[in-house]
C-alpha cells in the first residue's frame, strides 16, 4: 500500500461505523470532476479506503503527433494541451527552440509575451477560484468569475484573433503587434477586475463557512511538497518561496520588480488565499510591463517556415503557469521535424501520485475540493 | 555554489563528467548501473525537485535514453541526466525510493516505450486501454498503418 | 484580507449594472467599437479568385491537412472545415494576398426538404468541403499585410565588382554565391511549381532548388541535365522567365533561380561532374547531322547521343558555341564556362567539324545522303539594316558583326566617339564592349546609345540598362534615326528626331515621330543594332521552295520541330526565340522528334 495510513487500520475505522464497502466511480461523468478523468475509489460509508486513478480518456497522442509535423505546424497543436491556460505551453515550446538556436528575441516581444502570460494566468486563476467555489456549492462565485473572464478573453480576441487558443507565440517572437487602443482597454478591464476583488473577499475568502470547509483538506508540508514535485501556487502556499519567474527567469521578468507571495499553512484554505495573492500580483505585473513597453520589432526573421530547421541538440525549458511548472523537453536531430517533444504537465504529481497519499482516509465530499485546490487539470498529463 | 563548482564536485565524488550548457543548466551522461546512486548523490547536494522523467528512442543507434530532469531550488541550477539503455533489453532501475512521483513517470515510460524499471510494482497500463500492439512512442510504430489496420477508415472515404 | 466599513455595501454597485447573459453573437456587444467578433478574428476564409494563382503553399503549411488544391496547379484551394482548426497559418503564408479570414463564424447546413422528415437520415454530404470565395468579403477579419508575412521576401544580394573596377577589363563581374548565401536563397522557395510550367524547357526547378538546399549538388546537376545540357551557361545569361513569374515576386523579390543554378554547376567538383557524365549509351546505328553548334544544336546533339545515335555537328566558325560565344560579351559569359559545358557534352562521343560551312564546304543534299536526319539551327547572325546611304561605309557597322570580331580576337576599330542605334540587349552589349575598349585605348568612354522606345518600354533587361549607365554609357531613349551624315568616306555623325510612340493602338510596330525636335550628334562610328535576321542561303532554292513558311516568313515547324520535308528538322533562333533556353527546349524536342521519326520508318 502506498498511503501512510495502513489499509487494515482504515478497514477498522470503517467497520466501527458498520458501513458496507463498495466501489465508486468518481468521474469521468461527474459534475465535480474537472475534465475527463476518473478515480476508482474503494469506499466504506463515506471514507475512502483505496484509490486507483483512471487516466487516459483525454489522451490525444500529442507527443507522437508532434514528431510528424514541421516545427511551425506544431504551434497549432500546442495550446490544445491545456485548455485553461494555453499561453505557457506556447512560450515553453518556443523558448526551447530559441534555446537550441541560441537566439535572443527582441525586447518588445519579451514584454508582449509577459503581458499575455500574465493575462492568461489571470483567466486561469479566475477559473480556478470559481471552480473551487463551485465544488463547495457556491456557484455564485463561479458565474461571476466567468463574467470577469469575458473581459480578458475579449482582449485576447482583439490581440490574437481567437479567445482561447491564441496561437500567438512563434519561435523568435510574437505573431502580430499590439493594435491601437488595446492598452487603454486593458487598463479599463484591469480597473474593473481590481474593483471586484472586494466582492470575492466578502463572498469567499472572508466567508466563515468557506473557511471552515476548506481548512484541513490535503495538508502538505514544505518538504513533502518539494519531494512530491508539486510546484506553483500549491508549493508557495506551504510557505516555500520558489517561483520560476524569479529563479529561472524568461521573457521580461528580469526587468520587473516584484515579491513572490508565500502564504503559509499548506492546506486547501492556504492554497485558496495564495491564489488570491497571485491574482493581485498578476495585475501589478501587467501594469509594470505596460509602463515599460519598449518600441521595436516584435519578431526575429526566421525565414520560410516550410524550410525551417533547428540544429542538432536538446533543451529543457520551464515556465511558471497558474497550476504549477510547465516544462518542455525538445530534442532535435537537425531535421525539419522535431525528434522528440516531451511535455511535463504540472498536474501529474498531484493527480496521479499524491492521490495515493491524501485520498485514503478522506471523505468523498472533499475529493472535488481537494482536486480544485491543487489545480489538477487532466489534459496536461493525458496529453 | 556556482555552476562550475558543482561540476567539479560531481566529478570529484562520482567520477561522472558533466558539462555546463545554456545559462544555468548542466548535462551529464551516466551508465545504467550507476544511475540510482548518482541520483541519490544529487539529492544530497541540493537537487531536490524531480521535474520530469522521459525517454528518447534512438533507433539508428539501437539504444533508448532515459532522461531525468532535476532542479535545485537552493542552487538554482538544473541538471539533465541521460542514461542509455539497450533497445533489445530495455531494463533500468526505479527511483521510487528517492521521489515518490517517479513511480508514475516510470509506469508511463513502460507503457509508451517498453522500458521496465526493476523495483517498480506498477508496470501495467496507464493511459492506453486494451492496447495490444508495440509500445506506441517507439520509432518503428507507424500511426497511419495502425489506423488503417484497426479502423479501416480509408476504405470508407470517398 | 482587508475589511472596511463599506464592504457590505460593495455589492450595491451591481444594482445598476446590466446583467451579463450570453447573447446571440451578432447583437450589441460593442467591445471593439463595432458589434460582433473582433476586427482580427479568425473566422471563415475568403479567397479572391482574381489574385489566387493556385500555388498550393497554403496546402503545404496547413497543420491538419485541411486544404486540398486539386491538381495543385492553378486551381483555387478547397478547405475541409471538419479538419480546419482556424489557426490562420494559410493566410500568413499566402503568396498572392488572396486568402484571408473574415469575422463570420456561423455556418449552417440545411438538409434538403425531402430528408427533413426522416429521423435517421444518413447524410453523406460533402457539406464540410467549401471552396472559399468572396462570400464573406464584407466582413474582414484576420489579414496578413506584407510586413507580417511569414515568407522570406527579401532576396540575398549578389555581389558584383563595382563599375569603376569592372570596366577596366572583360572579366566576369558577377561573383557568385557562397554556401551560406545559396542556402539562404534556396530556403526562400515554397516549391509551388509555377516556374516549372513557365520555363520553355520545363526544367524541374523546385526539385533542384531543394537539392541545393540539402547541399546535394550532384543530385541538383543531375536533375538539371534531364532537361537542359547547358546549365552553366543558362546559370549566367538565361532570360529567367521563371523568376518573372515566381510566386514570391508577387509580394517581394523572386527567388534567384539563375544564380542558384550557377552555384550548383560551379561548386560541384570536377571528378563528381565527370562521373555524372559517364552514361551508358545503347548504340542503335542511326546517324544525324546538326548544322550549327549554338545552344539548340548542342542540346539536340546531347539528347540524340543519349538515345544512341551517332551525331556530327557542323560549325562554320572556328569555335563552337554559336551566339553564346560570339554574341554575348566575355564579361557576362566567360569562355571558360562555355568550354566547360561544351566539353562535357562532347565527352559523350559527339563529333564536331569546325570551320565547315554548310552550303560552301558541304551541301545540304550531301548531308541528306550521308545522314538519316538533319537538324538545322543556324540562328540569327545577320543584322538588319536601316537603309541609309552611309551604310556602305566601313565605319557604319552591325552590332552582331562587331561582337563576333571582338570575341574571335580579330582587330576592331575603336574610335573616340561612337553612336549605337537600338535599345535591346545586343545594343547594350555592344555599348559596354565599346566602352571597355575605349577606356583601354583613350582613357575615357564616349558611347551614346539611342533607342526608339521610351525608358519604361526599353526591351533590354533592367540590369543591363542600369549597369551600362554605371559604366559611363549615355543612354537616350525616345529618339529615332533620321540620317547618318558622312563626308566623303568618313562618318561624321547622325541626326535623330524625337519618337513619340512606338506601337499603335493594336500593338503593331508603327512609330510616330516629331520632325521638329531634331538633334545632331557627332561621332566617328555608328553601330546599328535594330534587329537580327537569319541566313538561309545554305538551303538550295528548290528545297527552300518546298519548305512551308509561317506568316512572318520563317520556316514552319510542328511540335516535334519537323518541317514539311520529313528528314529536315529546324529549331532555335531560326524558328522561335530569340532566347537560349527556347533554343535548348527546341533542340530537346527535335531530338525526340528525330527519334520517333526514325523509329517509325523502320
Amino acid at each position: 500500500m502506498l498511503s501512510s495510513i495502513p489499509y487494515t487500520e482504515l478497514r477498522e475505522l470503517a467497520r466501527k461505523d458498520d458501513c458496507i464497502q463498495y466501489e465508486l466511480f468518481f468521474g469521468p461523468n461527474f459534475p465535480g470532476m474537472h475534465g475527463n478523468f476518473g478515480y476508482i475509489l474503494d469506499v466504506a460509508g463515506s471514507t475512502i479506503l483505496r484509490v486507483r486513478p483512471n487516466p487516459g480518456l483525454l489522451h490525444r497522442g500529442f507527443e507522437k503527433l508532434m514528431e510528424q509535423k514541421l516545427w511551425f505546424q506544431n504551434l497549432s497543436l500546442i495550446p490544445r494541451i491545456c485548455v485553461v491556460d494555453p499561453d505557457p505551453n506556447e512560450v515553453a515550446y518556443c523558448g526551447a527552440i530559441e534555446k537550441i538556436l541560441g537566439a535572443e528575441i527582441p525586447e518588445r516581444a519579451k514584454f508582449i509575451r509577459t503581458i499575455t502570460l500574465e493575462m492568461s494566468r489571470m483567466t486561469s486563476l479566475l477559473m480556478g477560484m470559481g471552480a473551487l467555489g463551485g465544488m463547495m456549492g457556491l456557484y455564485t462565485v463561479m458565474y461571476r468569475m466567468m463574467d470577469d473572464r469575458e473581459g480578458l478573453l475579449s482582449l485576447f480576441e482583439w490581440l490574437t484573433g481567437a479567445r482561447i487558443y491564441h496561437i500567438y507565440n512563434l519561435p523568435g517572437g510574437v505573431r502580430r503587434d499590439i493594435p491601437d487602443g488595446w492598452t487603454e482597454k486593458l487598463e479599463d478591464v484591469l480597473k474593473q477586475l481590481e474593483s471586484n476583488i472586494v466582492e470575492w473577499d466578502r463572498l469567499m475568502f472572508e466567508n466563515p463557512v468557506v473557511q471552515k470547509r476548506l481548512s484541513g483538506i490535503g495538508p502538505l508540508t514544505q518538504e513533502q511538497a518539494v519531494n512530491w514535485g508539486i510546484g506553483g501556487p500549491s508549493l508557495r502556499a506551504t510557505g516555500f518561496k520558489a517561483d520560476t519567474r524569479k529563479d529561472d527567469p524568461y521573457a521580461a521578468y528580469p526587468y520587473l520588480d516584484f515579491e513572490v507571495p508565500a502564504v503559509g499553512g499548506g492546506d486547501a484554505l492556504a492554497r485558496a488565499v495564495q491564489v488570491r495573492e497571485e491574482y493581485i500580483l498578476a495585475i501589478s505585473l501587467i501594469r509594470q510591463a505596460l509602463k515599460k513597453l519598449p518600441e521595436g520589432p516584435f519578431k526575429l526573421d526566421t525565414g520560410n517556415p516550410l524550410k525551417f530547421i533547428v540544429p542538432k541538440g536538446d533543451a529543457y525549458n520551464r515556465v511558471e503557469s497558474s497550476k504549477g511548472e510547465y516544462a518542455y523537453h525538445v530534442v532535435s536531430n537537425g531535421d525539419l521535424k522535431p525528434y522528440r517533444v516531451s511535455v511535463r504537465g504540472p498536474s501529474l504529481p498531484g493527480g496521479l501520485a499524491l492521490c495515493h497519499e491524501h485520498l485514503p482516509g478522506m471523505l468523498i465530499d472533499d475529493v472535488a475540493i481537494w482536486m480544485a485546490s491543487l489545480a489538477i487539470c487532466p489534459p496536461d498529463f493525458d496529453r | 555554489m556556482t555552476r562550475n563548482a558543482l561540476v567539479e564536485r560531481i566529478e570529484a565524488e562520482t567520477g561522472i563528467e558533466s558539462r555546463p550548457r545554456y545559462s544555468n543548466q548542466i548535462e551529464a551522461s551516466v551508465p545504467r548501473e550507476r544511475i540510482i546512486s548518482f541520483l541519490s548523490f544529487l539529492k544530497t547536494i541540493g537537487f531536490e525537485h524531480l521535474s520530469n522523467i522521459t525517454a528518447i528512442d534512438w533507433i539508428q543507434d539501437s539504444t533508448m535514453e532515459v532522461v531525468y530532469n532535476v532542479w535545485s531550488y537552493s542552487e538554482r541550477i538544473h541538471i539533465t541526466v541521460k542514461s542509455p539503455v539497450p533497445r533489445g533489453n530495455p531494463v533500468s532501475f526505479t527511483c521510487m525510493g528517492l521521489w515518490p512521483q517517479g513511480r508514475v513517470y516510470e509506469q508511463e515510460l513502460h507503457e509508451m516505450f517498453g522500458i521496465s524499471f526493476q523495483g517498480n510494482p506498477t508496470q501495467g497500463p496507464l493511459f492506453l486501454h486494451n492496447w495490444k500492439d508495440i509500445p506506441p512512442l517507439r520509432k518503428d510504430f507507424d500511426t497511419e498503418e495502425y489506423s488503417r489496420r484497426a479502423y479501416g477508415y480509408l476504405e470508407e472515404e470517398q | 484580507m482587508r475589511k472596511n466599513f463599506f464592504s457590505p455595501y460593495a455589492t450595491w454597485k451591481n444594482f445598476f449594472k446590466k446583467p451579463t447573459t450570453t447573447r446571440y453573437p451578432k447583437e450589441d456587444i460593442t467591445f471593439f467599437d463595432k458589434p460582433g467578433a473582433s476586427p482580427t478574428y479568425r473566422g471563415m476564409h475568403t479567397n479572391d479568385h482574381e489574385l489566387c494563382i493556385g500555388c498550393g503553399t497554403c496546402e503545404d503549411i496547413c497543420p491538419t491537412s485541411a486544404i486540398t488544391s486539386p491538381g495543385k496547379k492553378g486551381v483555387v484551394p478547397v478547405i475541409d472545415y471538419g479538419r480546419c482548426c482556424f489557426c490562420g497559418f494559410c493566410v500568413d503564408v499566402c503568396t498572392s494576398r488572396s486568402l484571408s479570414m473574415s469575422r463570420d463564424y456561423i455556418y449552417t447546413i440545411e438538409s434538403p426538404p425531402e430528408l427533413q422528415a426522416d429521423d435517421e437520415v444518413d447524410m453523406k454530404y460533402n457539406s464540410f468541403l467549401i471552396k472559399p470565395d468572396s462570400t464573406h468579403e464584407e466582413n474582414p477579419g484576420h489579414q496578413t499585410p506584407d510586413e507580417d508575412s511569414w515568407l522570406d521576401l527579401i532576396r540575398t544580394p549578389m555581389e558584383e565588382i563595382p563599375a569603376e573596377e569592372r570596366i577596366k577589363s572583360f572579366r566576369e563581374f558577377v561573383k557568385g554565391f557562397t554556401r551560406e548565401q545559396a542556402f539562404k536563397e534556396a530556403s526562400r522557395c515554397v516549391e509551388c511549381g509555377v516556374c516549372e510550367e513557365t520555363c520553355p524547357a520545363k526544367m524541374e526547378i523546385p526539385k533542384y532548388i531543394r537539392a541545393v538546399w540539402e547541399d546535394d549538388l550532384e543530385k541538383a546537376v543531375d536533375i538539371m541535365y534531364n532537361t537542359n545540357p547547358l546549365p552553366g551557361i543558362c546559370g549566367r545569361i538565361c532570360t529567367h522567365k521563371c523568376e518573372t513569374v515566381c510566386s514570391i515576386s508577387l509580394r517581394g523579390e523572386p527567388v534567384a533561380i539563375r544564380w542558384l543554378k550557377r552555384y550548383a554547376v560551379d561548386m560541384l567538383e570536377d571528378d563528381k561532374y565527370r562521373e555524372l557524365m559517364k552514361k551508358e549509351i545503347p548504340e542503335n546505328g542511326g546517324t544525324a547531322a546538326i548544322v550549327g553548334s549554338g545552344p539548340s544544336g548542342l542540346s539536340a546533339a546531347y539528347y540524340l547521343r543519349l538515345a544512341g545515335y551517332k551525331v556530327t555537328i557542323f560549325e562554320a566558325l572556328p569555335q563552337a558555341g554559336g551566339m553564346m560565344r560570339v554574341g554575348v560579351p566575355k564579361y557576362r559569359l566567360p569562355h571558360e564556362a562555355i568550354d566547360r559545358d561544351i566539353d562535357y557534352i562532347l565527352s559523350l562521343g559527339i563529333e564536331i567539324k569546325l570551320n565547315t560551312r554548310v552550303g560552301k564546304d558541304i551541301t545540304l543534299e550531301k548531308l541528306h545522303d550521308q545522314y538519316d536526319a538533319v537538324y538545322i539551327s543556324t540562328g540569327l547572325h545577320l543584322g538588319r539594316k536601316l537603309g541609309f546611304e552611309a551604310e556602305k561605309l566601313p565605319f557604319v557597322a552591325q552590332a552582331i558583326d562587331l561582337l563576333r570580331k571582338v570575341t574571335l580576337g580579330e582587330a576592331v576599330e575603336v574610335p573616340e566617339k561612337v553612336i549605337v542605334i537600338g535599345g535591346g540587349n545586343v545594343a547594350m552589349d555592344i555599348s559596354r564592349t565599346m566602352a571597355r575598349l575605349q577606356l583601354e585605348k583613350y582613357g575615357k568612354v564616349g558611347v551614346t546609345t539611342l533607342s526608339l522606345e521610351s525608358e519604361e518600354e526599353l526591351p533590354c533587361d533592367l540590369e543591363e540598362f542600369i549597369e551600362s549607365r554605371e559604366e559611363g554609357v549615355t543612354v537616350m531613349p525616345s529618339y529615332g534615326p533620321k540620317d547618318i551624315l558622312m563626308e566623303g568616306d568618313k562618318v561624321t555623325g547622325a541626326e535623330f528626331i524625337r519618337c513619340l510612340s512606338v506601337f499603335d493602338s493594336q500593338g503593331r510596330f508603327s512609330p510616330k515621330f516629331d520632325e521638329q525636335e531634331k538633334i545632331t550628334l557627332q561621332a566617328d562610328m555608328v553601330i546599328e543594332s535594330i534587329g537580327q535576321a537569319s541566313d538561309v542561303s545554305f538551303i538550295p532554292e528548290d528545297l527552300l521552295e518546298k519548305l512551308e513558311k509561317t506568316e512572318r516568313r520563317t520556316i514552319k515547324v510542328d511540335e516535334n520541330q519537323q518541317t514539311s520535308l520529313p528528314w529536315l528538322f529546324a529549331g532555335g533562333d531560326l524558328t522561335s526565340g530569340p532566347d537560349a533556353i527556347t533554343g535548348i527546349a527546341d533542340g530537346h524536342r527535335a531530338a525526340k522528334g528525330i527519334d520517333e521519326f526514325l523509329r517509325s520508318r523502320k
